[in-house]
């Protein structure tokens, strides 16, 4: 069964149109969702969600019809919004149970459930304490308990590592790439860190415009870089160095520092056989020689032209090299 | 055994109705009301209303005083435990002078209850799940009317129920069994009235401030207004201006006793302008819920 499988979905909001014709078919898996503000990514959300109707097309999540059977539809997924959503007052344990409840579990499977998934998010110690004490990294955390305490087939994640210092962040993709791992089920994680989609996802979805631009694995997104590889390598303590003997044959190095790895630009024409011909000649062993290879973050500037003006996206720090 | 606390467990329950969840936001409200310290102030003032009617009607039942001086006491206090032509209903009075308290909590709850709602997020949460927007309003209503109920229909019945206990007879029973529908009837209005208000207020207006003064204003402001008026120009009808007056006539419309001439077609009239607020105000209400994106 297909996890998303839509047709030829279109959605306007009066003369504006949010999504134009899209046709969409996901393998259940891990699927990142990229987009610039006003591309039309909530659009989607909200019609994976079944809080929305298209207003042409239709198709099926998870086998349930999104026009007829939305509320099933819920039932199936567990969402975890971008806003804070907290209800004041309430304990960690009740926030979640009530999360439950709202779901439709029976209210004494909802109390168990609570303290379950709570206690496998990490906040079992936590979990008597108002939700006002609770830290911007443990607020995530509850938010993906009360997503997981109906037990759903699909996870929907908005913006999970919003606000999180680094280590914060590391740890709760530590804690939903172990769920993932473990439980098999499925993820759309919508975020403007593409940084989080590389390291969860195996397949992207890029919209621009309303319009799905580019759909497929990570590794089918992902081009090499002409010309570019990363390179590290050993030199013998005397005798002519690598870097130079690279350098007098034409290759550019992208910094200035002397140390034995770099990212290089090779001529046209260049075989990688050259690296290791070089090598030998002034004996040195080549540890790392590998392809540059595009982040998202330059798949996302490709794909979407370079329109990403209004994006919280961060720029590849680098201009794409020759040929791209 | 132990409980293995480490590894992803699965449930494989049924999923029931979604207005199970309207119960859920009730149950919460609940917690969320009775949690907050210094909402015991307010309700303890509704709970020494309920005992001093509870002792007048212990005083009036156990002590052996004359009917010339019960009726001083109902007088003093307005409260006849049995309907009588001059006086007001007593447990119209009652549920009446109950309603300060409630409308009070009311005032400075409907931000915790409602307005947090929109200010923070929390709305987002509830429609998130397998709710909808019409039941996270029956949901809110129903929180408030449970507020209402719990001060004003409970302690009327139990007071109800007390007197027919110490009167030691059933022709107390008998003669008065219309009059816990009527309780019932009065506090259903209180409570559909109130709510659909507090909820369409709090919805807009959202901070506790605002809420609280508006709220009021309706009622302080608008009962004084009515009184000025109803004086000047010895009118009654000018009462149809003052909500609490309304609420009050509708409920004497529950109780089938009316003091003043042409009091029972003014209860039609407020039963007409309640009914008019009241759905203009869950038409607001539906749009203002309707406006929250929940993906934003």
């Amino acid at each position: 069964m297909q996890l998303v499988d839509i047709h030829d979905v279109s959605r306007s909001y009066g003369p504006i149109k949010a999504l134009k014709h899209v046709t969409l078919s996901l393998e259940p898996g891990t699927i990142g969702l990229v987009g610039n503000n006003g591309a039309g990514k909530s659009t989607l959300l909200k019609i994976l969600l079944g809080l929305l109707e298209p207003d042409t097309g239709g198709g099926t999540i998870l086998g349930f019809d999104i026009c007829r059977a939305a509320r099933d539809l819920r039932g199936r997924i567990g969402y975890m919004p971008e806003a804070a959503a907290m209800v004041p007052i309430l304990k960690g344990v009740e926030y979640v149970t009530l999360s439950g409840d709202l779901y439709g579990m029976p209210h004494r499977d909802a109390k168990r459930r609570a303290h379950e998934v709570l206690n496998y998010v990490g906040l079992g110690e936590l979990r008597y304490r108002r939700l006002e004490e609770y830290s911007a990294g443990n607020v995530q955390r509850l938010k993906l308990a009360a997503a997981l305490v109906h037990d759903p087939q699909l996870l929907l994640l908005d913006e999970p590592t919003n606000g999180l210092d680094p280590a914060g962040r590391h740890s709760m993709l530590r804690l939903i790439d172990d769920l993932i791992a473990e439980t098999g089920k499925s993820l759309i994680l919508c975020t403007h860190l593409l940084g989080d989609i590389e390291r969860l996802c195996e397949q992207v979805v890029v919209i621009d415009r309303g319009t799905v631009i580019r759909s497929g694995t990570m590794a089918d997104l992902r081009q090499r870089i002409a010309n570019r590889y990363e390179l590290a390598w050993q030199e013998p303590e005397q005798g002519p160095g690598y870097r130079e003997a690279l350098a007098a044959a034409g290759v550019q190095f992208t910094s200035e520092f002397d140390e034995p790895q770099a990212t290089v630009v090779v001529p046209d024409h260049w075989s990688s056989r050259r690296f290791f011909e070089l090598a030998r000649d002034v004996g040195a062993i080549i540890t790392r020689l590998k392809p540059e290879e595009e982040d998202l973050a330059r798949v996302f500037f490709r794909v979407t032209d370079g329109s990403a003006t209004t994006s919280t996206v961060d720029p590849p720090t680098q201009d794409v090299a020759h040929g791209n | 055994m132990g409980i293995d606390i480490a590894h992803y467990h699965g449930w494989e329950g049924k999923l029931r109705s979604p207005w199970w969840g309207s119960l859920a936001i009730v149950r919460v409200a609940m917690l969320q009301v009775f949690r907050r310290k210094s909402y015991w102030v307010v309700i303890g003032l509704g709970g020494l209303i309920f005992i001093l009617y509870w002792s007048l009607i212990y005083i009036m039942t156990q002590f052996e005083i004359g009917a010339r001086e019960q009726d001083s006491i109902a007088k003093l206090f307005g409260f006849s435990p049995v309907p009588t032509a001059e006086m007001d209903n007593g447990y119209v009075v009652f549920m009446q002078r109950e309603s300060i308290a409630v409308m009070i909590l009311l005032a400075f709850s409907g931000s915790l209850l409602v307005g947090t709602d929109f200010r923070m997020g929390s709305l987002t949460f509830y429609l998130s799940r397998r709710i909808d927007r019409v039941q996270y309003i029956v949901g809110k209503l129903l929180a408030v009317s449970t507020v209402v109920a719990l001060m004003t229909i409970l302690p009327a019945l139990v007071l109800y129920i007390e007197y027919g206990m110490f009167t030691s007879s059933t022709a107390y029973w008998r003669q008065n069994w219309q009059l816990p529908i009527a309780v019932l009837g009065y506090g259903a209005v209180l409570c559909a009235v109130l709510s659909i208000w507090l909820v369409t207020l709090a919805a807009y207006l959202q901070r506790m401030a605002p809420i609280a003064i508006t709220w009021s204003s309706l009622f302080v402001m608008c009962g004084q207004m009515s009184t000025q008026l109803r004086e000047a120009s010895d009118n009654r009808n000018w009462d149809l201006l003052d909500p609490w007056r309304c609420i009050r006539l509708v409920g004497k419309l529950c109780f089938g006793t009316f003091q003043y001439p042409g009091e029972y077609t003014r209860s039609l009239w407020a039963l007409l302008i309640l009914t008019t607020t009241c759905a203009l105000a869950l038409a607001a209400l539906m749009r203002r819920v309707r406006a929250i994106e929940v993906v934003t």
